[in-house]
């Protein structure tokens, strides 16, 4: 699973760095030069950047979790393979991303224990629960699918190291995605419970895919720093209007129906309806849709979610279990002689 | 040709004890994916978990079309008494990663040294085992380096590791419970039971010592009954369950 999307990063923040040096800098960004480690950069600059990378790290192991939960049920040979392979992939990312988070100052114990101790984030949609093999499917077809289109933009972006790291997974995400769809378009041919649980797993992720790029970004946002700066290069609402725009006829094709749901406070969906609301708009070439529930954006962001508490606890409970692993490799230079 | 001929087939039962032994090792450390003690070993591990599914999927898939089933049928479906694997595979590591290395690290030697053996195989089983001899002799030294690393890295690594060599070593002679009762009679499948046992000891002894570490092992007598011959451990029908738990929700459903 991949955490792409940036974290709510903030936009009034105000800029102490020498003029001529931020407006050369700003000047490099502008013309498209990539910021490299050793180059100057403002003290903001490296702090958000440091904020983005380490939240990108953090979402990537966080969210090996879910589906890490789902390997040893997977109903296949290849299936278990791949998701295997998958989750494997992720904490791949989350290892590169936390060696450019390193680069930009911080120890990875520092972040790792932040993120156990609850100090630092992770993506929000992590903080859900998967409670069926068809929920693993719609985390690969749409989660993916929106990390993807959030990725590519964030590739286009202006801090070198993240940028590369950026390229090489958006490689790998391409390979999930496709296991993703593979994985829904056999469950929506196959019998009826699994056409059944296959909808009920939409019902639960669409709203979260929607919610997936974040709130609307500020009517200036182009002129404050995450984006004056090329953190990130794409609105939130342009990325979430191109998501609806490739899934929603893609979920209608393989019969899946796109519904309004309330969930329950364990994130299970307890009524639906249809949204009335999905359409293409031939003039635009844009489907229209119900945005998700904002307060519930905002009551999960904060810690309230239905998983928030189970997903750092199993984190700190690996942090912890493998602190003597860790210790002894610190240690080598006082290890116990081998024998004789 | 079905799931009973090759059940009842002497070559296919010390195949299936091979690649039930390397099923089930994957299998659980799969779940070790994303909560491993370091980043990168976390990597290396799921890679060596992918290798021990695959390396059992190219006996299953040999075994399939020998025997005209369904791969993931032989992997999946059998009943329980048909499982071949050694009970130590599926010991529980209660999250503890000195269990999941010195467990992965005593079957690695194992199976290497079975593929060697069944590459000796002529025919289309003996060259696909003699391909998966290279990544078979990988796992064995990078279990090897970690065993040394911690057995000397600190105090504390170093009584983690004796204590689970302590508890699984009586587990590990199993390894060589003849899988069928019939082979006991027939020197040409299980020959060579106590030669192993020697080689695979002595590789053991010499990393256990580089790692000040000791380890006592003994071969069980041929009628030691576990595993092999279909009696299983506890929590080798756990883990078979949880394996196997979405696939029994629709028994006849493609995935």
């Amino acid at each position: 699973m991949s955490g792409a999307a940036n974290p709510v990063m903030p936009s009034d923040i105000t800029i102490n760095a020498d003029p001529e040096k931020l407006a050369e800098f700003e000047s490099r960004i502008a013309d498209g030069v990539l910021i490299e480690p050793g180059d100057w950069m403002p003290d903001e600059y490296r702090a958000m950047m440091l904020r983005m990378a380490e939240h990108h790290a953090n979402s990537e192991i966080i969210g090996a979790l879910p589906e890490g939960e789902w390997i040893t049920r997977a109903p296949s040979m290849l299936r278990k393979l791949a998701l295997t392979a998958k989750v494997q992939d992720e904490v791949g990312h989350g290892q590169m991303l936390y060696r450019v988070s390193q680069e930009l100052g911080k120890s990875r114990d520092d972040m790792l224990r932040d993120l156990v101790t609850g100090k630092t984030k992770y993506h929000n949609c992590f903080n859900y629960p998967c409670p069926t093999w068809a929920d693993i499917a719609m985390v690969q077809w749409l989660i993916d699918g929106a990390a993807i289109m959030n990725q590519k933009t964030l590739a286009d972006g202006a801090y070198g190291p993240y940028v590369r790291t950026m390229n090489r997974i958006n490689m790998e995400e391409a390979f999930h995605f496709k296991s993703g769809e593979d994985m829904v378009l056999t469950l929506m041919s196959g019998t009826k419970g699994q056409k059944t649980m296959t909808q009920q797993a939409f019902d639960r992720w669409w709203p979260i895919s929607l919610m997936f790029f974040g709130p609307e970004d500020k009517p200036n946002a182009e002129e404050l720093p995450p984006m004056k700066w090329r953190m990130k290069v794409e609105r939130n609402d342009s990325l979430r209007q191109r998501f609806v725009n490739r899934f929603a006829p893609a979920a209608i094709d393989l019969g899946l129906k796109i519904n309004i749901v309330t969930k329950d406070e364990k994130g299970f969906v307890t009524s639906t309806k249809p949204d009335e609301a999905i359409k293409l708009d031939d003039s635009t070439g844009n489907w229209s849709f119900t945005e998700p529930d904002w307060d519930e954006f905002w009551r999960v962001i904060r810690g309230n979610g239905p998983c928030n508490a189970h997903r750092v606890a199993l984190r700190r409970l690996s942090y912890e279990q493998g602190a003597w692993v860790r210790r002894a490799i610190a240690n080598e230079e006082v290890a116990v002689p081998p024998a004789a | 040709m079905t799931m009973q001929t090759m059940l009842t087939d002497p070559l296919a039962a010390m195949l299936l004890a091979a690649a039930d032994d390397l099923l089930m090792l994957g299998h659980v450390q799969s779940d070790w994916t994303g909560l491993a003690p370091i980043l990168e070993e976390d990597i290396a591990a799921s890679a060596m978990a992918q290798d021990d599914l695959s390396h059992a999927l190219v006996i299953y898939e040999f075994l399939g079309g020998e025997h005209d089933l369904d791969p993931d049928t032989i992997a999946f479906d059998r009943n329980l008494e048909d499982y071949r694997c050694c009970d130590l595979v599926t010991v529980p590591d209660d999250f503890d990663w000195s269990i999941s290395l010195c467990k992965r690290w005593l079957v690695a030697s194992y199976s290497k040294l079975g593929f060697d053996r069944f590459a000796t195989i002529e025919g289309d089983i003996g060259q696909r085992c003699a391909r998966l001899r290279d990544e078979a002799a990988i796992h064995v030294a990078h279990l090897n380096n970690w065993i040394i690393r911690l057995g000397t890295g600190s105090q504390e690594s170093n009584d983690r590791l004796q204590q689970a060599i302590n508890k699984l070593i009586p587990e590990a002679g199993m390894l060589f419970e003849p899988p069928d009762a019939g082979l006991e009679q027939d020197e040409s499948f299980c020959c060579g039971r106590q030669e192993i046992f020697e080689e695979w000891v002595d590789q053991n002894i010499a990393t256990l010592s580089q790692a000040n570490l000791q380890g006592t092992f003994t071969l069980p007598d041929r009628e030691a009954v576990g595993g092999r011959r279909g009696i299983h451990a506890d929590h080798f029908v756990e883990q078979f369950e949880e394996m196997t738990e979405v696939r029994r929700t629709e028994p006849s459903a493609a995935w």
